[in-house]
C-alpha cells in the first residue's frame, strides 16, 4: 500500500470534482434543499382541519356546543350549512373534512335527560388523519358532556360548580410530554433528516464519481496500471467522504440554527456516529458502481435502494416500532434505523454512548462489512 | 525502474526477444465470439499492427493482452508471464502502458494536461525528478508545452491524441499498447502522432502494439495482422501480406463508366470507379496479361490513360475479406427513376459564405459549385468549418453573410423548400435502432409525407438500391454496420431530393462495406444525377470523388479533382520518395540533420518529398553512406490525396506561424 497513490488518486478525484460546478452544486446544496424542503414540507401536526357544521336545534345549547368545534385550533370553520345534503357537496370537493350535523330538540331533549346523537361525517380517505380527527371530535364532544354533568351535579346536589368537577371528574390526567416537550412534530422529523439526506447524497455522488470512469473508459487507466484495489479504492472514496461528512455538519447546524431543533446530546459522539453513517453510504455507493456501468443506473438504482427503505424503514415518518412484524425485520437491515435512533438520541433526548452503543456498532458494522464486499468485487481484470 | 526479471514460461520454445505471444485466443461477450482462434507473437522493438473494422475483436485481444480483460480460451503471454490471472497480469502491468479506444476518453476533461500527466506519473509511482524531466521533453516534443495549464477538454482532438500517448509512456513501459489511437483525428494531427511514437519507440527500444481502422495506416507497421470478425485473416511484415494476394492493380479510364463497369465485374470482384478512373485488381502475376485480360472483359470498349501499379495493403485486405465472404449479395440494377427537374444550373452554390460565432469566424468567403450528378468532397480537419458550411447549406444555421442556392432555392428564405429537396446523412445514421429495416423507412416516407402509393415504391426501390433483400424485417440495432449504414442512405433518398449531403458517412465500416457504398453513391450520381457534397476524413475516399475542395482555418485553400490537387503539390514541392535502409530509425534522424525535414518514418522505409528527384538521392545516398548506413532502394512513389492534404497544412500552419513570429518580434 502505497500512500502516494492513494494521495494521487484522492487528489485528482478531488480536482475533479470541485472543478465540475454541475457536482458542486450536486454535492453541497442538494442535502441542504432536501432538508429545506422536507423540513418544512414533511409536517405531520393535524391541524386546522377544514369543517363545516349543521345546526337543525337552533337553540343557545346547540349554538354552545358547536361553539367548541368552530373556536378548536384543530378545526378550520368554514361555514354552516342548512341541511345535510349540502354537506356531500362540501366534502366530495374536498373544501371540507369534517361535518357536524345537531339534530332537532337537542337542547329540549338534554334538557329532558333524554340522550342525543350528533351525527359526525369525516373524511375517511386517509385512515391517520382520519383517527386524529375523530380523536378531536371525541375529545371536543367528551368535554362538553362533562361540563352538561358538573351543571347538572351542581343543581342537584347544590353544591358549587368546583365541587361538582370533582364529582364529575374524579381523576385528572397529568401528561408532562418528554423530550418534544411541545409536540413539534418538527422536532422528530428533522433530525431524522439529517439521516435522509446523509442517506441519499453520499451514495449517489460515490456511484455517480465511479461510474463515470467506467462509462468514459479512464477506469481501464486504474485496471492497466499497477495501483492496488485498496489504494484506488480508499483515494476514490477519501473525497466523497470528505463532502459528505463536511454535509453532516452542516445539516446539523441547520436543524439547530435554523430550524431551532434542540440538541442536548454529546457533539462528538453525533460526529463519530455521522462519520460511521457516511462511510456506510459511501459503502453502498460504492457496491451500486460496482454491479452498474452507466451513470443513469446508477442513478436509479442508488434512488431505489436508498429513498424507498429509507423513507419506509428508517422511523422517519412511522417508527420502527410500530411497523409490522415483516417490516420490522426489514428495517434492521438497512442501516437508515440505526442512524436515525442515533440522531433522536442525541438530538431530542440527550443520550449517550452508554444507551446508543448497539447503534454506533451497527453501523460500524455496516461500515467495514460493506467495504469489504466491495473490494471483493472490484476487479482490474473484468469479464467485459 | 527496474525491469521485474521475466518469469521463465513453461511453454515451448520462444523467440528470445518475444514480448507477447498468444496463440489459439478465444473471448466470448455471452455466447458471441469477440475474437475467435487468433495467434499472435509480437517482437521486441517492434510496431506490430492489428488492423481491422470496427468490431472485429481488436479491442478484445489488446485489453487481454494489457490484463484487464478475462478470455476465455488460449494463453496469453506477456513478458513470459501467462496473463491468465488479476495476480498474473498485475505482475506485468509495470512494464506496459495502455491507450484505451477512443479519442481522450480516458482522459480527465477538467484536469489541465500537466495535471494529467502528472497524475498517471504519480499513480505508477514514477519519481519526481523523472517526471519533470521527461514531462519537459514530451511536451516539447509534441508541442504541447505552451498548453499546460488549459483543460483537457478545451484541447482539440490532435492535442487531446498527444496527450494520451504521452500519459500511457510516462512511466516509459516497455510495451506499449494503443488501442485506435489515430481514429477521429484528422491526416496531420495522425501523422504527426506516427512521427513522435515512432521517435519515442526508437529511443527507449520500446515495443507498441497498434490498433487501426484505417487500412491505409498498414504500411505503418513493422508487421502487422489483418483481423475481421474475429478471425486472422493475415500476417506478416506488409511485404508478406502483399505476397499472400499476388496480382496488380491496373487503372484507367473509359467510357462510358457505367458500361464498363458492369461489364467489368462479370470477371473482376475488384471494380472500383474513382472519379472518372477504374480501379481493378487483377490476379494475374504479370502485368502484360493482366492488361490484355482487362482488355478483353471490356470487349471493345477504348480505355484510356492506363497504368499498372503494386496493389496497396487496402486491395489485398479487400481480396482477403471477400475470400472469406462465400458469397457476394448481388447488386440489385437500380431502376432508373429520374429526379423531377425544375432548374438547370449547379445543385448546390455557394457565395462568399461567411459564419461567425462571436468574435470568431468559422467560415470565411466559402465559394464552390456543385454540378447536378457530380460528387464533390469537403476535407478538413476538425473545426476546419466543414459542418457549419453543411449547416449553412441546409438552412439549419443562416450564415452571417454570403448566399447559397441549393437545388435552386434560396437557403435564407426558402427554408423548408430546401429541406424536400435535400437528404442528409449524418456521422451517426439517426436510424431508430428499436424499429425494423421497413419500419425505419416507412417512418422516413411518413416524415416527408410520401402517400401510401409513393411509399410502396420507394420502398421497393430502396431495398434494391441499398442491397437489403433479406434485411427487411430484421432490427436495425442487430444489422452489420455496413448495411446499416446503406439503410441510412435510403432513407436520406427516400423523397427522391437531388441533392445529398453526407457528414462522414463511413466512420465504423469494414473495407468491403465502404467499396459498397461508394460503389452506390456512384451509381446514385451517375445513373440519378443526384449530387452529392461528402465531408471525409479518410482520404482514401476523398479519391472516389470528381471535385475536392480543402478547407483550413474556415477558408477552402485548395481546390480541384483528386489528379489536379497531387499534380498541384508535385509542382510546388516535388515527388515522393521511399527510402529503404538497414537502420531507419538513425537514418531519419541523420536525413533530418541533412535538411530533409520533412522525411518521416513509414514502417521500416523513409519518405521525403523531393523537387530535384536525381540530385536529392545522390545527396542522401552520400548522408546515409558516410555514416555508415547501406540504402537498400530509393524509388518513387504516387503522392496520395493523405500526402496532398498534409502538405496543404502543413504548409500553411508554418505560414501562420511565421507571421505570428514576425508580428510577435
Amino acid at each position: 500500500m502505497s500512500f502516494k497513490r492513494v494521495a494521487t488518486v484522492a487528489s485528482k478525484e478531488w480536482r475533479e470534482m470541485v472543478r465540475d460546478r454541475m457536482f458542486v452544486l450536486l454535492a453541497f446544496l442538494l442535502p441542504v434543499l432536501w432538508m429545506l424542503v422536507f423540513g418544512y414540507g414533511l409536517v405531520l401536526d393535524v391541524e386546522e382541519i377544514p369543517l363545516v357544521v349543521v345546526d337543525r336545534d337552533h337553540s343557545s345549547l346547540s349554538r354552545d356546543y358547536l361553539y367548541r368545534f368552530t373556536t378548536s385550533r384543530y378545526f378550520d370553520f368554514k361555514g354552516s350549512l342548512v341541511g345535510e345534503a349540502e354537506a356531500d357537496g362540501w366534502l366530495e370537493s374536498g373544501k371540507a373534512r369534517a361535518v357536524i350535523v345537531v339534530p332537532e330538540k337537542f337542547e329540549e331533549r338534554l334538557v329532558a335527560g333524554q340522550p342525543v346523537a350528533v351525527q359526525t361525517l369525516i373524511d375517511g380517505t386517509f385512515p391517520l388523519r382520519t383517527d386524529i380527527t375523530k380523536g378531536y371530535v371525541i375529545a371536543i364532544n367528551g368535554a362538553f358532556s362533562a361540563d352538561l354533568l358538573s351543571d347538572h351535579v351542581a343543581r342537584m346536589q347544590g353544591v358549587s360548580r368546583a365541587r361538582a368537577e370533582i364529582f364529575a371528574h374524579p381523576i385528572k390526567l397529568e401528561v408532562r410530554y418528554l423530550y418534544n416537550e411541545e409536540v413539534r412534530s418538527s422536532w422528530s422529523t428533522i433530525p431524522a433528516l439529517v439521516m435522509f439526506s446523509l442517506m441519499l447524497a453520499p451514495p449517489l455522488l460515490t456511484a455517480l464519481g465511479i461510474v463515470r470512469e467506467k462509462e468514459s473508459g479512464s477506469i481501464y487507466n486504474i485496471y492497466s496500471s499497477t495501483v492496488g484495489k485498496i489504494e484506488y479504492l480508499a483515494g476514490k472514496l477519501v473525497p466523497y467522504v470528505a463532502v459528505s461528512f463536511v454535509n453532516a455538519v452542516v445539516l446539523w447546524l441547520l436543524a439547530t440554527l435554523w430550524f431551532g431543533v434542540p440538541f442536548k446530546g454529546n457533539v462528538g459522539l453525533f460526529l463519530v456516529s455521522a462519520l460511521l453513517f457516511v462511510l456506510t453510504s459511501t459503502g453502498i455507493g460504492l457496491l451500486v458502481s460496482i454491479m452498474v456501468s452507466t451513470q443513469i443506473a446508477a442513478l436509479i438504482v442508488t434512488m431505489v435502494i436508498s429513498i424507498l427503505p429509507t423513507i419506509l424503514f428508517s422511523g422517519l415518518i412511522v417508527p420502527v416500532s410500530s411497523l409490522s412484524p415483516g417490516a420490522w425485520i426489514q428495517a434492521h437491515f438497512f442501516p437508515g434505523m440505526y442512524f436515525t435512533n442515533i440522531v433522536r438520541g442525541t438530538f431530542l433526548k440527550g443520550v449517550g454512548v452508554d444507551v446508543l452503543w448497539p447503534d454506533v456498532l451497527a453501523l460500524a458494522l455496516y461500515a467495514v462489512v460493506l467495504r469489504l464486499v466491495g473490494y471483493r468485487l472490484f476487479t482490474k481484470r473484468p469479464r467485459s | 525502474m527496474a525491469p521485474t526479471p521475466a518469469q521463465p514460461s513453461a511453454h515451448g520454445p520462444q523467440h528470445t526477444d518475444t514480448v507477447i505471444k498468444v496463440s489459439a485466443f478465444v473471448k466470448r461477450y455471452k455466447k458471441n465470439a469477440a475474437v475467435d482462434g487468433v495467434d499472435l507473437e509480437v517482437r521486441r522493438g517492434e510496431i506490430y499492427g492489428l488492423i481491422g473494422p470496427d468490431g472485429a475483436g481488436k479491442s478484445s485481444l489488446m485489453k487481454a493482452i494489457a490484463g484487464v480483460l478475462t478470455y476465455d480460451e488460449g494463453t496469453v503471454n506477456v513478458f513470459g508471464t501467462l496473463v491468465d490471472s488479476e495476480r498474473a497480469a498485475e505482475h506485468v502491468k509495470q512494464r506496459i502502458g495502455f491507450l484505451p479506444q477512443g479519442l481522450g476518453l480516458n482522459l480527465y476533461p477538467d484536469l489541465s494536461v500537466e495535471e494529467n500527466i502528472d497524475f498517471f506519473a504519480r499513480l505508477r509511482l514514477v519519481p519526481e525528478p523523472d517526471l519533470l524531466e521527461r514531462k519537459t521533453r514530451l511536451l516539447a516534443m509534441t508541442r504541447l508545452d505552451k498548453f499546460r495549464d488549459r483543460a483537457m477538454k478545451h484541447l482539440s482532438g490532435g492535442m487531446k491524441q498527444k496527450l494520451g500517448l504521452i500519459c500511457t509512456l510516462i512511466h516509459e513501459p516497455e510495451l506499449a499498447i494503443l488501442d485506435e489511437p489515430t481514429t477521429g483525428v484528422d491526416p496531420v494531427s495522425r501523422r504527426d502522432f506516427w512521427a513522435i511514437l515512432a521517435e519515442l519507440l526508437q529511443e527507449k527500444g520500446m515495443t507498441a502494439l497498434v490498433s487501426t481502422a484505417y487500412m491505409d495506416e498498414a504500411a505503418r507497421f513493422h508487421r502487422l495482422s489483418f483481423v475481421s470478425n474475429g478471425k486472422e485473416l493475415a500476417s506478416g511484415t506488409p511485404a508478406e501480406v502483399r505476397a499472400l494476394v499476388p496480382g496488380w492493380m491496373v487503372t484507367f479510364e473509359a467510357a462510358p463508366q457505367l458500361d464498363a463497369i458492369a461489364r467489368l465485374k462479370r470477371t473482376y470482384r475488384q471494380v472500383e470507379a474513382l472519379g472518372p478512373r477504374l480501379h481493378v485488381f487483377t490476379a494475374s502475376t504479370d502485368a502484360a496479361q493482366a492488361v490484355s485480360q482487362i482488355e478483353t472483359a471490356l470487349g471493345g470498349m477504348t480505355s484510356s490513360d492506363l497504368r499498372v501499379d503494386e496493389p496497396e495493403l487496402e486491395d489485398v485486405f479487400v481480396a482477403l475479406l471477400l475470400r472469406q465472404v462465400e458469397h457476394q449479395e448481388a447488386d440489385g440494377a437500380l431502376s432508373v427513376s429520374p429526379m423531377n427537374r425544375d432548374h438547370d444550373g449547379p445543385a448546390i452554390e455557394a457565395k462568399g459564405l461567411i459564419r461567425d460565432f462571436g468574435s470568431f469566424r468559422a467560415v470565411d468567403h466559402v465559394t464552390f459549385r456543385v454540378q447536378p450528378g457530380e460528387i464533390f468532397g469537403l476535407l478538413g480537419a476538425n473545426g476546419a468549418g466543414k459542418t457549419t458550411v453543411i449547416k449553412m447549406l441546409t438552412g439549419i444555421m443562416p450564415p452571417t453573410g454570403g448566399e447559397g442556392r441549393v437545388a435552386g432555392a434560396d437557403m435564407k428564405t426558402a427554408g423548408n423548400a430546401i429541406k424536400e429537396r435535400i437528404g442528409y446523412m449524418s456521422q451517426a445514421f439517426s436510424l431508430y435502432l428499436d424499429l425494423t429495416v421497413v419500419e425505419n423507412i416507412w417512418l422516413f416516407a411518413g416524415i416527408y409525407g410520401l402517400d401510401s402509393r409513393a411509399t410502396e415504391e420507394r420502398l421497393q426501390w430502396i431495398v434494391a438500391m441499398a442491397g437489403l433483400h433479406g434485411y427487411e424485417s430484421h432490427l436495425t440495432g442487430r444489422l452489420p454496420m455496413g448495411v446499416r449504414q446503406r439503410l441510412a442512405l435510403g432513407c436520406a433518398l427516400v423523397h427522391r431530393p437531388r441533392v445529398l449531403f453526407l457528414d462522414e458517412p463511413t466512420s465504423g465500416v469494414d473495407p468491403i462495406g465502404r467499396r459498397r457504398f461508394w460503389d452506390i453513391l456512384s451509381r446514385l450520381a451517375r445513373e440519378e444525377e443526384v449530387s452529392i457534397l461528402v465531408t471525409t476524413h479518410y482520404m482514401t475516399e476523398a479519391e472516389h470523388c470528381d471535385h475536392l475542395a480543402l478547407m483550413y482555418a474556415g477558408r477552402i485553400v485548395a481546390e480541384g479533382s483528386p489528379s489536379d490537387m497531387k499534380s498541384q503539390v508535385e509542382q510546388e514541392a516535388g515527388r515522393l520518395l521511399e527510402i529503404e535502409t538497414d537502420i531507419p530509425g538513425r537514418a531519419l534522424r541523420r536525413l533530418k540533420e541533412a535538411g530533409f525535414s520533412e522525411a518521416a518514418l513509414y514502417g521500416t522505409k523513409i519518405h521525403l518529398l523531393s523537387r530535384h528527384h536525381a540530385e536529392d538521392e545522390v545527396r542522401l545516398r552520400t548522408v546515409l553512406s558516410s555514416d555508415g548506413m547501406s540504402v537498400k532502394a530509393v524509388g518513387g512513389r504516387p503522392l496520395s490525396l493523405e500526402d496532398v492534404f498534409v502538405h496543404r497544412v502543413m504548409t500553411l500552419e508554418q505560414q501562420e506561424a511565421a507571421t505570428k513570429r514576425g508580428v510577435g518580434s
